[in-house]
């Protein structure tokens, strides 16, 4: 009140520094000195870990995890969470390769897969929204249900049919030279996440909803929709990871999500997402994929044995978030 | 009569539980400025006060729940200090609370027994812990509970009643009760009146809590007004009429903060809202009430009687809603806030909690105040950001708030924190703004900003319905009140009708209760 006109004008360079200081975000910056401290002690063992040919597969492999992870981090920062990952992105794959026929190089794979996912994620979404069952429960028992509908249709052995040509174009072939294309596929999910998160009613949304749900409500969001479509947008990506994945492998295989759910979690979170929402970029979700495919190749190339290589894989996903913790405690 | 055998007594030994000046201090707010209290054996001590008047406070020292800042607390004459409740009951101190401290999923049985239950070879002898409940249910007169059924699935009024039985099982000195007779339905309270009186025969001490007069005509030996955390007078049931006891329970000056009141217009615009005998489950029980352009109307009562629900009925959040709410005179039904805020109505709510409800704390200052508009600030399907700022920055000179914008809500204090829960709303320039004690918590000068802005959008043609607890914004900032009493609204007070006196009377009931009597 004292100062009434010349308040808002100017921000002080101290507000400045503050607002600076908000926005930095810890997580991004130790997972960034993680990636880095791995490549480092990679190259100290074997000078290759540095070549562009590792680094690129390096990051196909990660782009079918980052596009899992897309989805993953959206549940996440509404407070929910998304455990039918594995047997959506296996459903989608079989059906995919099954259904398409051969018309253009099966090019009708690509609509079918989505159009799986998204119908996954949508019962996902009603789920959740229309029955009020927590999503822990509900997306574990429709991972449950797809996993039989899926020993059913395929008689419990791997689908015959491969994947379609366009698909493992997609997934290995090369549009730039030198590039795999699952790696523009994954460029491509991310640009969409981070615009849809960062410039559109739809991200605010997501973030307040995950911030304080009735709050959302009470200032007129529709929480009921943007939930149902997060979803939607989840169980999607997970099916078009598992495309990817059967153009990298040739087919569809059972189990072949099982390897996606946790570490898909684990990289939104050690990109800085909070696990209860309502905070994360998606920044921070590739950083965390990264890493995470980092630390697991570089375990194997070290020849690590099984054992130890899970022991030091949850050390340091352990250790992350203590640090995580600590620098967060003043902000919560 | 044993208020009379009481103090013929005091004089003769020292009363059971002695106050003197106690002061109870939250940091800089003070809840309980002058705690003043004596218990006699044998008696039933009523205290009264509105809202605020520091009487829980008051309890929760004297059950143990928080230590006193200042003052002297004695027992049989001798100082004493609780350290937990724990240590208050076995002192002999039992309370009976307001909420309910039942646990829902166990039995009725289980419950009773919950502190000290029944043992056999050291675990739990639950068929003695159902005689003993069976026991504890006889002797409030109440054998038709079954002590195996789970509270969850009993009646609120039952529920109280096992809560009652509960206290009794610790052999208290001194019974407190607080508001525990608001929920029981007439039956039960005929049965506690009679328990009551048959305890205090037995040389029991009973410090009873009730905003109903009627009950605490029956009941009360003597009396206790508490006001502004302040210990008024206590004097013998009777000696004073309900007139002078309304007036020591105002006791406050009604100072000069509130902007000038425009002249009523002599033909009353039509009204843009207008419920009609709305009812939901048992907290409305058919409200009737329009609000017209440019006035505003306040919501008074007690807490809790349907005031709040009355507003989230209005805003769509409430379902399985009976009665017919009309904007602009034609039905309209809304499932949500989103259909409520869109034309024609174009309501705004600023909910009661602005940590939970009001605002997403851990977000910034500007997506806070743009977070009821995003669809305004789009181009095509993207937010734009220049245009989103501007409306922003806009609302934040024009309701001074002190912030800045790109940190999160939670770094303001509370007054700017209610300013962008209010500021979010502004941008969506509604025609009916609806507030649930908005100056709750808040600092006096961001309270009369708060009063001159609602006066400035009456002024402007908004519609403004106001439920506050604070009496005098209902006196000074409102055109009209209503009342509400147990779900209804008691009484419609306009003009120069609103005066405290009024207000407290329709709160508590009283003239109701007079008519009835005559």
């Amino acid at each position: 009140m004292s100062v009434p006109a010349a308040m808002p004008q100017r921000p002080r360079l101290q507000d400045r520094v503050r607002v600076l200081l908000h926005r930095l975000d810890p997580p991004l910056v130790v997972a960034s000195a993680c990636i880095l401290a791995i490549l480092f002690g990679g190259s100290l063992y074997n000078s290759s870990f540095l070549s562009p040919h590792y680094l690129l597969q390096q990051l196909q492999v990660a782009s079918f995890l980052g596009i899992v992870a897309t989805g993953a981090m959206l549940v996440i920062l509404l407070g929910h969470i998304d455990l039918s990952v594995p047997w959506t992105l296996a459903t989608g794959a079989m059906l995919a390769t099954g259904l398409a026929g051969s018309t253009l190089g099966g090019i009708a794979s690509i609509p079918i897969a989505l159009a799986v996912g998204a119908a996954i994620g949508l019962v996902n979404g009603l789920g959740v929204t229309v029955l009020r069952i927590p999503s822990m429960i509900f997306t574990l028992g429709v991972n449950a249900v797809l996993q039989g509908l899926m020993v059913l249709y395929t008689g419990g052995s791997a689908p015959p049919s491969s994947a379609a040509p366009i698909v493992r174009w997609m997934s290995d072939g090369q549009l730039l030279p030198g590039i795999p294309n699952a790696i523009l596929v994954w460029a491509a999910v991310g640009a969409f996440a981070a615009v849809l998160l960062r410039a559109t009613p739809f991200g605010r949304t997501v973030y307040a909803i995950g911030n304080r749900e009735r709050a959302a409500y009470l200032s007129g969001m529709k929480v009921r929709r943007v939930v149902c479509l997060s979803f939607v947008l989840a169980g999607s990506a997970s099916a078009l990871a598992g495309l990817l994945l059967t153009g990298y492998a040739g087919k569809a295989f059972q189990g072949m999500g099982d390897t996606y759910l946790l570490p898909a979690i684990a990289a939104v979170v050690l990109g800085g997402t909070s696990i209860v929402g309502g905070r994360g970029s998606y920044a921070g979700t590739i950083i965390g994929t990264i890493l995470i495919v980092l630390l697991q190749s570089m375990l194997a190339v070290m020849q690590m044995p099984d054992a130890g290589r899970q022991i030091i894989y949850g050390a340091v996903i352990f250790a992350m978030l203590l640090l995580y913790g600590r620098g967060r405690s003043g902000q919560a | 009569m044993s208020s009379a055998a009481a103090s013929g007594d005091a004089a003769a030994r020292p009363p059971l539980l002695e106050l003197s000046d106690v002061v109870k201090r939250y940091g800089p707010v003070t809840a309980l400025a002058h705690g003043s209290l004596r218990c006699e054996a044998g008696s039933i001590h009523a205290v009264m006060g509105e809202n605020g008047a520091g009487k829980s406070t008051l309890i929760k020292i004297v059950s143990g729940v928080v230590a006193p800042t200042e003052g002297e607390m004695r027992l049989d004459g001798a100082p004493v200090r609780f350290r937990s409740p724990l240590d208050a009951q076995k002192r002999g101190i039992v309370c009976v609370f307001q909420e309910l401290s039942l646990l829902p999923d166990l039995s009725v049985a289980d419950n009773i027994g919950i502190t000290a239950p029944p043992r056999r070879f050291g675990l739990i002898d639950r068929r003695a812990q159902v005689r003993q409940a069976e026991r504890w249910l006889a002797e409030i007169g109440c054998d038709g509970i079954d002590p195996r059924e789970r509270v969850r699935d009993l009646p609120l009024s039952r529920r109280q009643m096992v809560e009652i039985a509960k206290a009794l099982r610790h052999r208290p000195r001194l019974l407190i009760l607080d508001e525990a007779t608001s929920a029981l339905t007439a039956d039960d309270v005929e049965r506690v009146v009679v328990l009551l009186h048959r305890l205090r025969a037995e040389g029991m001490a009973i410090l009873y809590i009730s905003h109903r007069m009627h009950e605490i005509r029956k009941l009360a030996d003597t009396c206790s007004v508490y006001a502004n955390g302040r210990h008024v007078e206590t004097f013998a049931h009777g000696t004073r009429s309900e007139a002078e006891i309304v007036r020591m329970m105002i006791g406050r000056e009604l100072s000069q903060m509130f902007p000038p009141r425009p002249p009523r217009p002599i033909e009353a615009a039509a009204p843009v809202l207008e419920a009609r005998a709305l009812t939901w489950e048992d907290r409305l029980r058919g409200v009737s009430l329009s609000v017209a352009p440019g006035e505003i109307v306040g919501l008074g009562g007690l807490d809790g009687q349907g005031q709040r629900e009355f507003l989230l009925a209005l805003f769509g959040c409430l379902s399985g809603l009976g009665g017919e709410i009309r904007v602009d005179g034609t039905p309209a039904s809304f499932r949500g806030p989103s259909e409520a805020m869109a034309e024609p109505a174009r309501l705004a709510l600023i909910p009661e909690d602005r940590k939970t409800e009001g605002l997403m704390q851990p977000m910034t200052v500007a997506e806070n105040l743009s977070a009821a508009t995003l669809r305004s600030w789009c181009r095509g399907p993207f937010l734009n950001n220049v245009h989103e700022r501007r409306a922003v920055e806009e609302i934040v000179r024009r309701m001074q708030i002190k912030a800045v914008l790109d940190l999160p809500v939670s770094t303001l204090s509370g007054g700017n924190q209610q300013k962008v829960a209010i500021g979010k709303w502004l941008l969506a320039a509604p025609r009916v703004l609806l507030l649930c004690d908005p100056t709750r918590g808040i600092d006096v000068g961001t309270k009369q900003e708060i009063y001159r802005l609602l006066r400035e959008l009456a002024a402007g043609g908004t519609a403004v319905l106001l439920h506050t607890t604070d009496y005098d914004e209902l006196i000074g900032l409102c055109d009209r009140v209503a009342i509400f009493y147990a779900g209804r609204i008691n009484r419609l007070l306009e003009g120069d009708a609103i005066t405290e006196e009024a207000i407290i009377a329709a709160a508590l009931d009283i003239g109701a209760e007079r008519e009835r009597a005559a």
